[in-house]
């Protein structure tokens, strides 16, 4: 599914990942973990299209097809999600109407047929309901004076509507009390299939209660310092990250 | 000859063919004497700074229609409101058409000035109200004053919640060159009075068109039009413009609105087309309690020019006004804002707030924008916020990363920027239609409501 | 002794502006009036060559084709030009070697001022010029300058010693014909500062010029010339006063500066001419000029407190023509009684990635109108510009006015621009607050209005932010009723 290989990239002139390899394949999760500024928000910026980086080695290689030079909309079109650290405001727009361009947007760039309304709204209702949001929230201003929480099960809700093959979730738990932490979780875990993959990041081994990573690495100083098992995030959350 | 000789000349002819024995025109004859004096706006007049308004004041223009034209209904049936009953007021290059109208004298007034000026019955509500709050020294109030006849009439009666909004449609056949057409409406909300009223301009035909009437040398008509608006105790008006007119014509929009205590008016001008367009909006403020709103939305492309000039002179305690423009602006067009708040000394309490916004996107777009505040009381709070930029980056990219193309994803968040100005239109088809104009201008497709 | 409550009113009285005395020495002061005569006997007074003398002709030429612009937001009565002197000096040596040979009633002047040259010489290492009447009657410091060098000297002395500079660069960023008080300037202009720092320098102290106006029925019209050359810096004070009189003094200055590449100018003004008194008699017009020029990747950042005049008029600007260059203006303007300010900025922006700031707090009291006036303009080919302009006002009393005309013009579509301005009271709330932890009223709206200032206060080096300070509490005095 995802393949990275000896990945440089820099922002302003500044060197961020120094030569990362990873690889997922399909059916799995991993969880990349490491102290601030590591490189972690980087490298899912980087996978995601975001231009301010700039990659001066290595490659990304997608559904085997290298995507360098692919723009932001056309690697989602492919299936790749973002789950924003930050989510940003965009008031005027609300989350439905958002999220049908969106969905219609990806299934004409996959050259089929505009989602019907009835079927969109059905849609709406389903995942809305999986992940336990008000249908109130829906007909708001996307992202707008919504609590840090919200915000995220809002992204945790788009991802179920666009379906994606591979999500990548940057920092998703962090802002999150128990209860939106359960309802995230859980909503990851029924959306995860066979043929998707999921990439964690995280400086906390928190949601890894609750999601349970196939793998789990550590990243440093741009690079990926050990790979591991779950247990990896236990021996973290125990001995921090100068153990490494 | 000057278009101001010209015009001035012209008042004797037009005074030939006019009904001279009214209190009306006691106003028409001192008007064209003060418009001798003034002239058109000299080009360093500061009123004028940004709007170059002499293009548009062809020496050809005339006031003199020479025939009438006739109009099939296809070609206007899309200026109207749809699936709404309302009231009609239609006027075709200036002169009232009664096919398309629907007009009403049962218990309120809703027609035409001509016929009320000339009616004793009403001599006394005119005195009273006719051309009382028109600045006097301002060019083209003074024109319009001068040579106007015919345009609305509307009258709402103490306590009356009016059950179907007004729409008044002055609609330029492009019949014939060089008009220059000077409309005057007439408006008076009596107390506990409640009405909405949609104003529009349309022309069918200009310069650029192929039509049997178009010809080298073409110029489009240029309107002159004038509102006087009187709102009364406790009243309370919706006033809604739509200026979404051919990329050659021009509009001079003067309106004046007087409110009295505890009243209500808000007004939302529309302005998606025409040439050059300036608005002139004035609202004085005659009571307390009285609530004054301001909004728009103007998407421009092309050469085209719009400027947005308000007024709110604050003239009494406990009151408030709120002032929000949007621009967008494409191609090499346009815009103007400069927004006035005086607050008298006397007006303690007064909350004014006053906020433009632009996005400028062509590479030639311009805007030139005032937001000015003199204030002479000082428990007051006042404020005022302007800004001129792009769509944020991080938005485009959120947008993006959901799959949304960058042509799309400006759309929408084009959209976003201009939306929140729709959220007090209270009446649904309008809204719907300019939702419609808007997704239509900028090129997306944003029908989706859940 | 007893202090009694006849010496505190005295006091209080004198409270009210304690620069207004005048100072007894002799003057040489020319007859009221001005033709070509007059503006040939200023160059020939100060011995200066013909291109200067024939400058100044065409700026008086210019001057006499021109109409006295009525557009600004305030009030007076116009000057009558005959009627004013234009030449006013001390009647002593025309220059001085050093501080021992200065009048010592000159000096003592300055001891009233506060700006005892001797110690500022010892102890804050301030290099000051002083401008008395038109004419510059002292230069601290010149030394220690020279040997970077730096010249520091009046315009007078720089026409003579650095012809080459003045030459190439007065009237470049104000050409003589930029509008009335400018070309006024031009013709007249009796003395001022003139600054030059060389490539890569940075200036060792504060500069700083102190203007005075001592005689009666004078004007004055100082000339104001500071170069930066590449990579360059220096900092600036101007402060200025004048003797309380009945009849309005003229004061129509021009300040021109030049930031040549990499370049830093740092302009404060703390102004404090006479402004009337409590019926509106008497006072400072204040018709001033004030410009910059930016080239690549300068700075030039004005500051100014504006206290005094009857009436101001004022618009110290930026033109951002390099790229990368950086304007700012930080402004407190105080008006009280009959004051009259009517004070702003321009930022022309004409490089890419230019930037811009304007923060400007305008207190009003008394009877006084207080206006910002500015004009942020973006041209075609300013990619990436970027400005941020904030205009608070703030009304003291029922009786005063306060008022905002920011023009803003965008012709690049990468710009990006934010303007945002209040106008609100102190609040009584804010003023009870104070009362009841024991701050009498006066005090607390010190308090208040230092706070509103903090932001430009910040901004004045420290020995001015002092002063700045005591003067904003001076002027609000007796505001409250």
């Amino acid at each position: 599914m995802l393949e990275i290989k000896d990945l440089h990239v820099s922002i302003d002139d500044k060197k961020i990942l120094k030569g990362l390899n990873l690889t997922v394949k399909a059916g799995e999760i991993h969880a990349i973990m490491g102290p601030n500024g590591s490189g972690k928000s980087t490298l899912s910026s980087v996978i995601a299209g975001n231009e301010d980086y700039e990659i001066t080695n290595g490659s990304i290689i997608y559904k085997n097809e290298n995507i360098e030079d692919l723009s932001a909309e056309e690697r989602a079109n492919k299936g790749i999600f973002m789950s924003f650290q930050y989510p940003v405001e965009i008031p005027g727009i609300t989350v439905t109407n958002f999220i049908k361009t969106a969905i219609n947007s990806n299934l004409k760039a996959r050259g089929q047929k505009e989602m019907a309304a009835n079927e969109m709204l059905k849609k709406i209702r389903d995942k809305a309901k999986l992940l336990e949001v008000d249908s109130k929230f829906l007909s708001r201003s996307l992202n707008e004076g919504f609590s840090g929480g919200e915000k995220k099960r809002n992204e945790i809700f788009q991802m179920a509507m666009l379906e994606p093959s591979l999500a990548i979730l940057d920092e998703t738990d962090s802002g999150l009390d128990i209860d939106a932490l359960r309802i995230v979780a859980n909503g990851v875990n029924k959306i995860k299939s066979s043929s998707n993959a999921i990439v964690i990041i995280t400086h906390y081994q928190r949601l890894l209660d609750h999601i349970i990573p196939d793998y789990v690495h550590v990243l440093q100083d741009g690079k990926i310092a050990k790979s591991g098992n779950k247990e990896l995030a236990f021996e973290l959350e125990e001995k921090g990250y100068d153990w490494i | 000859m000057s278009l101001k000789e010209k015009m001035v000349s012209s008042f004797l002819a037009f005074e030939l063919d006019t009904d001279i024995n009214t209190s009306v025109h006691e106003i028409r004859s001192k008007s064209i004497k003060d418009f001798e004096k003034i002239g058109f706006p000299a080009k360093k007049n500061e009123y004028w700074k940004y709007t170059p308004i002499n293009k548009v004041l062809n020496d050809k223009l005339t006031i003199f229609k020479k025939k009438r034209h006739l109009i099939e209904f296809d070609k206007v049936k899309d200026f109207f409101l749809s699936g709404i009953e309302s009231y009609k007021i239609v006027f075709i290059d200036g002169s009232y058409d009664p096919l398309w109208s629907n007009t009403s004298h049962d218990g309120v007034d809703i027609c035409i000035l001509s016929s009320i000026i000339e009616n004793k019955k009403y001599e006394n509500l005119i005195k009273k109200h006719y051309n009382t709050i028109v600045d006097k020294n301002e060019s083209f109030s003074l024109l319009n004053s001068s040579f106007s006849k015919e345009g609305a009439f509307i009258h709402i009666p103490k306590s009356m919640e009016l059950d179907k909004p007004i729409e008044i449609i002055h609609i330029n056949s492009g019949g014939e060159s060089s008009l220059m057409l000077q409309p005057r409406n007439l408006i008076i909300l009596e107390k506990n009075s409640k009405a909405q009223i949609l104003e529009s301009h349309y022309s069918l035909v200009g310069k650029n068109d192929k039509s049997p009437y178009t010809y080298p040398g073409f110029i489009d008509p240029l309107t002159n039009t004038l509102t006087e608006i009187h709102v009364k105790e406790n009243a309370n008006l919706d006033y809604y413009k739509i200026q979404n007119d051919l990329e050659t014509t021009s509009l001079i929009d003067n309106t004046y609105i007087n409110q009295k205590r505890d009243s209500e008016v808000s007004c939302h001008t529309f302005s998606f087309g025409g040439n050059i367009v300036r608005n002139n909006l004035n609202f004085f403020q005659n009571g307390q309690n009285i609530n004054s709103i301001m909004k728009g939305i103007t998407i421009l492309g092309g050469n085209q020019h719009t400027d947005h000039h308000t007024l709110v002179h604050h003239a009494n305690p406990n009151c408030e006004s709120y002032q929000e423009y949007k621009g967008i602006y494409n191609g090499n067009s346009t815009g103007v804002f400069n927004g006035r708040v005086l607050v008298d000394k006397i007006a303690q309490k007064i909350n004014a707030f006053q906020q433009n916004n632009n996005l400028l996107v062509g590479d030639k777009a311009s805007v030139n924008t005032k937001p000015q505040l003199e204030i002479f009381a000082d428990d007051v709070k006042c404020s005022h916020g302007c800004t001129i930029g792009q769509l944020d980056d991080s938005a485009m990219f959120y947008l993006k990363t959901r799959g949304i193309s960058e042509h799309e994803a400006k759309g929408l968040l084009t959209y976003a920027f201009a939306n929140n100005v729709l959220e007090n239109v209270k009446m649904q088809a309008l809204k719907n239609k300019i939702k419609k104009i808007i997704a239509n201008k900028i090129g997306v497709n944003l029908d989706f409501e859940l | 002794m007893a202090y009694t409550e006849e010496e505190l009113k005295k006091e209080l009285e004198q409270q009210e502006y304690q620069y207004g005395f005048t100072t007894k020495i002799e003057s040489e002061t020319f007859p009221v009036g001005l033709n070509k005569d007059i503006v040939r006997k200023i160059s020939e007074k100060k011995k200066e060559p013909k291109w200067m003398t024939d400058w100044r002709l065409s700026a008086f030429e210019a001057w006499e084709k021109m109409e006295e612009p009525e557009w600004s937001n305030v009030k007076y009565k116009k000057p009558k030009f005959q009627d004013i002197s234009y030449y006013s000096a001390p009647k002593t040596k025309a220059k001085y070697d050093s501080l021992d040979e200065v009048d010592p009633e000159l000096l003592k002047t300055f001891d009233k001022l506060g700006i005892s040259i001797d110690e500022q010489k010892k102890l804050s290492g301030v290099a000051v010029d002083i401008v008395m009447d038109s004419v510059s009657v002292a230069t601290t410091f010149k030394e220690t300058l020279s040997k970077k060098g730096i010249i520091f000297c009046s315009i007078s002395e720089a026409i003579q010693e650095h012809p080459d500079l003045v030459k190439k660069y007065l009237g470049t960023v104000i050409p003589k014909k930029d509008n009335f008080y400018s070309a006024l300037n031009s013709a007249v202009f009796s003395d001022g500062s003139f600054c030059y720092i060389p490539k890569g320098v940075k200036c060792p102290m504060e500069l700083s010029t102190y203007f005075r106006i001592n005689q009666a029925g004078t004007g004055q019209f100082e000339r104001t010339l500071v170069i930066a050359d590449e990579g360059s810096y220096v900092s600036y004070l101007e402060g200025c006063t004048a003797p309380s009189r009945d009849e309005n003094q003229l004061h129509a200055a021009v300040v021109e500066l030049i930031a040549l590449d990499d370049a830093e100018i740092k302009y404060s003004t703390v102004q404090n001419w006479y402004p009337g008194n409590k019926q509106g008699k008497g006072g400072v017009f204040n018709f001033v000029t004030k410009r910059g020029l930016c080239h690549e990747n300068s700075k030039i950042s004005w500051t100014q407190v504006e206290t005094g005049s009857a009436v101001t008029w004022k618009y110290p600007s930026c033109i951002l023509k390099g790229n990368n260059s950086v304007g700012e203006f930080y402004s407190i303007a105080v008006t009280n009684n009959y004051q009259q300010a009517d004070t702003g900025t321009k930022m022309i922006h004409l490089g890419k990635n230019t930037k811009s700031t304007i923060i400007s707090k305008g207190i009003s009291a008394g009877k006084s109108q207080n206006s910002y006036r500015g004009l942020v303009r973006i041209g075609n080919n300013a990619e990436n510009a970027r400005n941020f302009s904030q205009c608070d006002s703030l009304l003291m009393g029922n009786n005063c006015g306060a008022h905002t005309f920011p023009y803003i013009e965008a012709k690049n579509k990468t710009a990006q621009i934010e303007h945002e301005a209040t106008t609100s009271k102190i609040g009584e709330d804010q003023i009870f607050y104070c009362n009841q932890r024991g701050i009498d009223t006066e005090k607390a709206i010190a308090l208040i209005v230092n706070g509103f200032s903090k932001e430009v206060l910040n901004k004045l080096p420290m020995e001015f932010a002092v002063e700045a300070q005591k003067l904003l509490e001076i002027s609000l005095e007796g505001s409250v009723g």
